[in-house]
């Protein structure tokens, strides 16, 4: 084995589990989460950016990589991350919360 | 806020990739907290009222609910995110480790002969590993604890550490060493008298629950085995960068080459659950070979199923079918008490603890804990939710 060969393996070996019947699903659920963590990756980035420029008035590329939010920035910013993680769940907590208004709701008219 | 690995095998992350372990962070929270409390909703007021209407009863274990709740569309996203929030997690920390192989070599070898401690690592290059780790990624970690890369390689020990600093969501603490803290702690108080001089913990991994009973029995000499030697290896280097003598083998739990009688306390946590039930009574009576007379095992571990309400194991067991964790539902399903007379321990000599988090908690509560152990779990034991508890159970010799 050579130092060049230092490579890891992302992917889990042998059988994955799969939970929906449709074709694809399973398949699209993973792809929303590389969405939405890739989109959160932009958002936090710009958080970093944004303070960074309010706090020194100009931007080196050592500055950049070096910047590390403060222990309160940091809390504010994962509180918006689980408002950003709410938002794109968000049909996940209705299906919760329908659990509470089913029961008084009028049914709709039979299809025809 | 949750601070990432912070010893002396730190790897640097990019800003990007922070934000992608920040990220996996929060989603875990977001489906172990707040979806797992939706598809309890659920269940109370849809499957289990359903359930009840067929069958005329309630469900009778976790394995019924299961079989029900799994046409559950919530459910099916709940498995769904939560097996790729964990692949996620690993991926997150993957690339600052890739960067970092070489260097963290070079830290491991610095570190193996610091003067902070005397620590040692004895790798055995002819053991072979066990079927349970060699084949299978164990909980979705790519290449599990003994893959190579090149010589001497610690990686997969870098994975597990930095994967787990971000997959525990601060749970196990900043050091990851919660679990150990936590009990090595209680058992001080709880047994005032016993100074155990050796310690071995079975299945240590990097160590992290290994290195606080240190801080509990600072005279004791401390072992630890695992069969992965870039774990054994990375657990060294970072024991050693604490400045905590451990000493490391690369051995099997089932068999180690130490003496009879030559511990006062063998230790393992979140181990046995890992193992197929034949490896894991051969663990047990291999402690008890080990014990000297009057010497304690215990072994943190998820609470039994026969101890949880019929949701609460089907809930825990969701490692065993979607987590790569096949030996785990066998595990809970066994009885403790059993396992360990069957192995030879006295059942009057068996012992069973639920120990608050010190993290959560702190030290008073684990103290107070001593003398109010009721034998009762609950949705908070061995889950990562707000007010944990560590199950533990194990017998004197």
């Amino acid at each position: 084995m050579s130092e060049n060969d230092n490579k890891l393996r992302y992917s889990v070996r042998g059988k994955k589990s799969r939970f929906f019947e449709s074709d694809g699903v399973d398949e699209l659920v993973s792809i929303c989460m590389s969405i939405a963590q890739e989109l959160w990756v932009v958002k936090e980035e710009l958080a970093l950016l944004k303070n960074l420029t309010l706090e020194k008035g100009l931007l080196t590329k050592k500055e950049l990589e070096n910047f590390k939010f403060t222990v309160k920035q940091k809390t504010e910013l994962d509180n918006e991350n689980k408002d950003f993680i709410d938002r794109v769940f968000f049909t996940l907590r209705e299906s919760v919360e329908s659990v509470d208004s089913n029961h008084d709701e009028p049914n709709p008219p039979p299809i025809p | 806020m949750t601070r990432y690995v912070q010893h002396g095998l730190k790897v640097k992350s990019k800003p990007d990739e922070i934000a992608r372990q920040n990220f996996m962070l929060n989603m875990r929270s977001y489906v172990m907290l707040d979806m797992a409390m939706g598809m309890k909703k659920i269940y109370d007021n849809n499957i289990e009222p359903n359930f009840k209407k067929l069958n005329k009863r309630k469900p009778k274990n976790g394995d019924e609910i299961h079989k029900t709740i799994k046409k559950d569309t919530y459910f099916k996203f709940y498995s769904s995110i939560r097996c790729n929030a964990q692949e996620m997690v690993f991926r997150s920390v993957i690339p600052p480790i890739e960067r970092s192989m070489i260097d963290l070599k070079k830290k491991a070898k610095k570190l193996s002969t610091s003067k902070k401690a005397n620590g040692s690592l004895k790798i055995d290059k002819k053991l072979t590993i066990p079927k349970s780790v060699s084949a299978l990624d164990v909980h979705l970690m790519p290449g599990c604890y003994h893959s190579e890369h090149s010589e001497n390689d610690l990686t997969q020990g870098a994975l597990y550490d930095n994967g787990v600093s971000v997959f525990s969501m601060g749970f196990f603490g900043e050091k990851l060493d919660d679990i150990g803290s936590s009990i090595s702690l209680f058992i001080k108080k709880k047994y005032p008298k016993f100074k155990p001089v050796r310690i071995l913990d079975l299945g240590c991994t990097v160590g992290h629950n290994t290195l606080p009973w240190n801080k509990v029995y600072p005279k004791a000499e401390i072992h630890a085995v695992d069969v992965g030697a870039p774990v054994l290896r990375y657990g060294h280097a970072r024991a050693q960068s604490e400045g905590i003598s451990v000493h490391f083998h690369q051995q099997n739990a089932e068999k180690t080459n130490f003496e009879n009688n030559s511990f006062d306390l063998v230790f393992s946590s979140m181990f046995l659950h890992e193992v197929p039930k034949k490896g894991i009574k051969q663990i047990i009576r291999e402690a008890k070979r080990l014990l000297k007379p009057g010497g304690l095992m215990l072994h943190m571990e998820l609470p039994p199923n026969k101890m949880l309400d019929a949701y609460n194991s089907f809930y825990l067991d969701w490692d065993s079918y979607y987590n790569k964790e096949p030996y785990y539902k066998t595990f809970r399903d066994m009885i403790p008490e059993k396992v360990c007379s069957e192995a030879g321990f006295s059942k009057n000599k068996f012992v069973q603890f639920i120990i608050p988090s010190i993290g959560q908690f702190g030290e008073e509560e684990i103290i107070k804990s001593v003398n109010s152990q009721n034998g009762n779990v609950d949705d908070r034991t061995g889950r990562f939710t707000k007010g944990i508890h560590w199950y533990c159970f194990g017998s004197w010799k």
